[in-house]
């Protein structure tokens, strides 16, 4: 499915960081790396040659790990160059890191993490570094709702960046609690709940079984972005896998939107998965 | 890779980082990305938006209706003393929101105490320059120096350290300090002895780090997100009073519409059934329910307090009498914690500890190899240390020799070694556990002299170190080596703990607490399931669970990395079996213990005294903190305090719960038998084309008034004998049951209605009143024949209030004046009701009118019909029960 991989590095930290996340996935699909940064125009001379060291840091270690890498260099608007390169190049999935600034200005002013995963050709994963002691995941969340697009590409990806790092997934799912009027909340066992479970995570759980991927699932009823951070938390798990919300912003405002709650409390790092290909 | 394995240079490659430190401007760039390095709280609802929540539940809103047509009707027809009514009514929600307020709200402040257990500055090196600077502006990538006395401020991972130990209580609630180096290690990160955690103290040597992860991305952070994110959930209780009231309001509503219809098809005027409506809602919802509820939970609390169960949270009171489950820690809860040393085993002999009088090396071992001290006749340090320091120091004194270096304790290594100065060069003394000294001896004491150790010999050791853990006893291995060199420059860290000579072997005992026997005896009666949870090796938990009754025969034992192996699944299933002990354990598992229990439907109390217990104090349905030996930080997350953090304390507390519990039910029955004597006339009213028997303003008198202190006193009733021998009720079981409504409304309900019914037409019909005759509402005659109802009413409900002390025994079981408070109710009722029906202020604000005597005197033989109603049909059900039991 992934034949081609992007990472975009910049001057930040946490960018180096989400790129070996695409160095892990490129190395478990057989895929070619592109490694790149696009300047600015106004970027200052010191935090471009961070972002050039940083590239040729990930360069050096791609080499090393035996993954076909490139590194690109470019100045220009980093969307329209990086899109131009996706399809110039068959890039299939393209990382960018989102930063803590996005977080905070994300639905209310368009962020440059939001104009690649909306606008770029090719299936988009957003990396929220937040832990630089955790990059090499041993346990993965991943977080489904009940209706979830493009279940295979989403569990080839969570599937083979497990393989990259040797994880275990932890397959979530968050069901809305039970209530009858003069009951309120039922309570049902585990068990009862398994039964429950919604076809496209059972889809999805088949799919990682396709792809001999070990994992376990765990369904926890109640508010969805509480229940995630709290299993990351508890279990200690170091990265979640989320798709990216697919909620409207008024449908946002008047519901919540739980992708956009983990991103801000998330005690892990997180990937945010825009997942273009068809099933 | 994960970063405790990398060598040093590449953590300072994958950190960005470098010997002298981040630049500042790169600090700058990280402190914007990554935050500061501080403690937040969670995302909560707050309490302007919680409070507000208590007025549009489905109650609430059905009061307002009530209100609100009140006001309404008071627009359509005007001087009917609908406007009291409906502010009447607004007042109640109002009460019942503040008390609903006062049961859920809770001062969290445990995210408070964790706080304090971090720095406020930290010295780090940025631009190649040691500085000063507040902990908040630490940054992934910064370089920290740790020396003695210094708290950890981040989570780091060391690249140099000399000697560096660390207190990692507040993570792990070991209290012995843990040695760590800057080589990389292969362990999990959180086990890795590389990685200095948040919160830790340094308490000696001296490291530097870089730090990888700050604020609430730390061990300490994770420890206070879950402590501020989980929760419990509603209370068993909380569960019951949201059903119980939307039964009522149901109710309530149906009643309305059903009789508003019928109203309206026998040719009642709109304005007649508008009142009928408004008077079903008012009589049907008992409003002085919450009020009475939070009042008996204080009382409860109060009573618990004198019994050494400190609440914190007023809900939690009843809670404790729903426990299935109680998850227990041993170490001075079921214990005394106070080790003594019991027997031991040198020279092939095993004995008592006066025993030690003979062998020189083994006291010499204990008591030099060991960091309790005496200070002012009294013991300070470890438990273990202080009874080995007490056994040796009782026996014989051994003569002080310095300490020149020392190994300290090591969970991992599990040992301590010392080297002392003797009088040529040093001694070497390690103690620890048998598993890792033996190997460590080449040598063992026979008859004074160090002999090589052959096999048998080893074999020896090993029967009597499984002698010992089999009576339940701590064993501990003790060895010594002769060194010919005398300084510390000379000690070669890697070469002192090897080719030594085992001196012995010495059994301690923590003693259980004597009344812990008989506390779980009580809990095995009442249906309560214990689960110790340990850190102790398994034959000494398996010894202490036998001793203390908890298991019968070989019980279950899990340990800690047993536990981490299992699935979720598969750990359900042997929580579900009995005789169950979980040895070697950290708190870290206590979360998911409690997690995985509450799943499957029980309900859980778990015990805790350590920082990272505050979780799963927090997920439990009732945390219990242990008040002597607990942190602050497990007091704030717990909702109950144990004064003298004995098991027994929370045994008393559950009788106490399930006490209220019972309490609670007797109140909601007295309170709904009211409720049907006063919808009953509104019935008749509808039905039978006769005058309103009793006005909503008296309704309220009712609930409001007469029936508050008797109610209350009745929350005041001392546990019945067979309380803890019965099983704790189910999650089906419900408040308000079959059994009681049928009560209520069948039997004791329908003969306070006939009082209040027979007073009103009594009246009425003396006073020259004939069917059909409609009177108004400030007649005389009228006015008398409602206040007539109302003392039926009242006065039935005395009587009442002694048929619901018991729901099984008769009162003649229980005694009359068992409860002083229920007379001291019965008086205020009754004064309160003279109030009402003489006093001109009750006769205007509640539309009485001062009845004769003799009334009264009629309605007496109606109390005294319920009563015998009431005592009666407990009798039956006593027989019921004794059949039953003799066809079993």
């Amino acid at each position: 499915m992934y034949k081609g991989v992007l990472a975009a590095v910049n001057e930040h930290v946490n960018s180096e960081s989400s790129a070996r996340y695409a160095l892990a996935l490129a190395k478990a699909c057989n895929a070619k790396i592109i490694i790149c940064f696009i300047a600015g125009k106004d970027m200052p001379q010191s935090c471009c040659s961070r972002a050039e060291d940083a590239v040729a840091r990930l360069f050096n270690e791609a080499k090393a790990a035996g993954i076909p890498a490139e590194s690109l260099i470019k100045t220009g608007d980093p969307v329209e160059e990086i899109a131009g390169i996706a399809r110039r190049e068959g890039i299939n999935i393209v990382f960018a890191s989102t930063r803590r600034e996005d977080v905070e200005r994300r639905f209310y002013a368009g962020t440059l993490a939001r104009r690649l995963s909306l606008d770029l050709p090719c299936s988009v994963a957003l990396v929220r570094s937040v832990h630089m002691g955790r990059l090499h995941p041993g346990r993965i969340l991943v977080p489904l709702k009940a209706r979830i697009a493009h279940v295979k590409e989403r569990a080839y990806f969570a599937g083979k960046l497990a393989e990259g790092f040797h994880s275990r997934v932890v397959v979530f799912h968050a069901p809305k609690p039970i209530t009858g009027f003069f009951h309120g909340e039922i309570h049902l066992k585990p068990v009862e709940w398994e039964e429950r479970v919604p076809a496209d995570v059972s889809a999805f759980m088949g799919q990682l079984r396709k792809y001999k991927v070990a994992f376990e699932s765990k369904l926890s009823p109640g508010a969805a972005s509480k229940g995630i951070t709290l299993e990351a938390a508890a279990k200690r798990h170091d990265l979640i896998i989320m798709g990216a919300s697919e909620r409207s912003m008024p449908a946002s405002f008047l519901k919540g939107n739980p992708v956009e709650d983990v991103l801000r409390a998330t005690p892990c790092n997180l990937i945010i998965l825009k997942a273009r290909h068809g099933n | 890779m994960a970063i405790n394995r990398l060598t040093r240079e590449q953590v300072f490659r994958n950190l960005a980082s470098s010997e002298s430190g981040l630049a500042e401007d790169e600090a700058q760039k990280r402190f914007f990305e990554f935050g500061p390095n501080e403690i937040a709280e969670v995302r909560k609802t707050s309490l302007l938006i919680r409070f507000p929540g208590q007025f549009t539940h489905f109650l609430a809103v059905l009061l307002w209706l009530g209100a609100g047509l009140a006001f309404l009707s008071e627009c359509l027809h005007p001087g009917e003393g609908m406007t009291s009514l409906g502010f009447a009514i607004v007042g109640v929600i109002i009460i019942n929101a503040v008390f609903a307020f006062i049961q859920e709200y809770r001062a969290e402040r445990s995210l408070e105490k964790l706080k304090l257990l971090l720095p406020f500055s930290v010295r780090v090196i940025r631009d190649g320059k040691e500085k000063e600077m507040p902990v908040r502006d630490l940054v992934p990538g910064d370089l920290i120096i740790l020396s003695e006395g210094d708290k950890v401020p981040a989570d780091a991972r060391l690249v140099s350290s000399a000697f560096l130990t660390v207190n990692n209580a507040p993570l792990t609630g070991e209290s012995e300090a843990v040695l760590l180096r800057h080589d990389p290690d292969d362990e999990e990160l959180t086990s890795s002895r590389n990685i200095a955690f948040a919160g830790a103290t340094v308490t000696s040597g001296s490291g530097r780090a870089v730090v990888f992860a700050t604020g609430m991305r730390t061990e300490f952070g994770r420890i206070a997100h879950l402590t501020g994110a989980v929760s419990a959930g509603l209370t068993p209780l909380q569960k019951e009073i949201v059903k119980t009231t939307r039964l009522i309001a149901f109710l309530a509503a149906m009643v309305g519409i059903v009789f508003f219809v019928i109203g309206y098809f026998i040719g009642r005027s709109f304005w007649e059934n508008f009142i009928f409506a408004i008077g079903v809602i008012v009589a049907l919802v008992p409003e002085g329910m919450l009020p009475t509820v939070t009042l008996s939970l204080a009382m409860g609390s109060q009573r618990m307090a004198g019994r050494k169960a400190l609440i914190k949270a007023l809900n939690s009171v009843e809670t404790l009498g729903s426990v299935t489950v109680i998850c227990t820690d041993k170490t001075g809860t079921l214990t005394q914690n106070k080790m003594e040393v019991k027997q031991l085993w040198s020279d092939g002999k095993t004995g008592g500890p006066e025993g030690l009088r003979y062998s020189d090396k083994l006291i010499e071992t204990a008591y030099l190899c060991n960091n309790a001290k005496r200070i002012d006749g009294q013991y300070k340090g470890d438990p273990t240390d202080i009874a080995l320091l007490k056994a040796a120091g009782e026996v014989v004194v051994v003569p002080v020799q310095e300490r020149i270096y020392e190994i300290p304790f090591d969970p991992e290594r599990k040992r301590m070694t010392t080297v002392n100065k003797a009088e040529k060069g040093s001694v070497v003394f390690s103690k620890g556990a048998p598993e890792s000294i033996l190997p460590l001896c080449r040598r063992i004491l026979v008859n004074g002299t160090g002999i090589p150790m052959d096999e048998e010999h080893k074999e020896a050791a090993m029967d009597a170190y499984n002698a010992l853990t089999g009576r339940g006893l701590r064993v501990l291995a003790f060895a010594y080596k002769d060194r010919k060199e005398g300084a510390a420059a000379d000690i070669v860290p890697g070469e002192i703990e090897k080719d030594m000579t085992l001196a012995g072997l010495i059994g301690l005992e923590d003693p259980p607490r004597p009344e812990v026997y008989g506390a779980v005896r009580k809990c095995r009666g009442a249906g309560i399931k214990i689960i110790m949870i340990t850190g102790d090796g398994s034959r000494t938990a398996a010894a202490v669970a036998l001793e203390i009754g908890l298991v019968h025969g070989g019980p279950d034992i899990l340990q800690g990395h047993e536990l981490e192996m299992m699935s979720d699944n598969v750990l359900r299933e042997r929580l579900s079996e009995s005789d169950l002990v979980f040895a070697r354990m950290t708190p870290k598992h206590k979360l998911r213990i409690v997690s995985l229990l509450k799943e499957m439907g029980e309900c859980v109390a778990v015990t805790g005294d350590g920082v990272n217990d505050a979780p799963a104090l927090k997920k439990a349905d009732i945390g219990i903190a242990m008040g002597i030996s607990g942190t602050d930080v497990a007091k704030e997350a717990a909702e109950m305090i144990l004064l003298d953090d004995n098991f027994a304390t929370i045994v008393n507390a559950v009788e106490e719960g399930r006490a209220i519990y019972e309490n609670i039910r007797k109140f909601i029955n007295y309170f709904f038998t009211s409720n049907v004597a006063e919808l009953i006339p509104y019935m008749v009213y509808v039905l039978f084309r006769v005058p309103l028997p009793l006005t909503i303003m008296q309704v309220l008198a009712v609930d409001l008034g007469t029936d508050m202190l008797p109610g209350l006193a009745l929350g005041a009733e001392r546990p019945a004998g067979d309380l803890m021998v019965r099983p704790p009720r189910g999650p089906k079981e419900r408040l308000l049951n079959f059994k009681n409504l049928s009560l209520v409304f069948l039997l004791l309900g329908p003969i306070e209605a006939a009082a209040g019914l027979f007073g009103f037409f009594l009246v009425m019909e003396s006073g020259g009143w004939h069917r059909g005759e409609l009177l108004s509402a400030g007649n005389a005659l009228y006015r008398q024949a409602t206040t007539a109802c109302l003392t039926g009413i009242v006065l039935a409900q005395v009587a009442n209030v002694f048929v619901c002390r018991s729901f099984r025994e008769p009162l003649s079981g229980i005694g009359f004046l068992s409860n002083k408070l229920i007379l001291a109710g019965i008086a205020f009722e009754l004064v309160l009701q003279f109030f009402i029906v003489y006093h001109p202020w009750g006769n205007a604000i509640f539309s009485t009118h001062p009845i004769p005597a003799v009334i009264w005197l009629w309605l007496l033989p109606f109390a005294l019909l319920l009563f015998a109603a009431g005592e009666v049909r407990k009798l039956i059900a006593k027989r019921l029960r004794t059949d039953q039991v003799v066809s079993v």
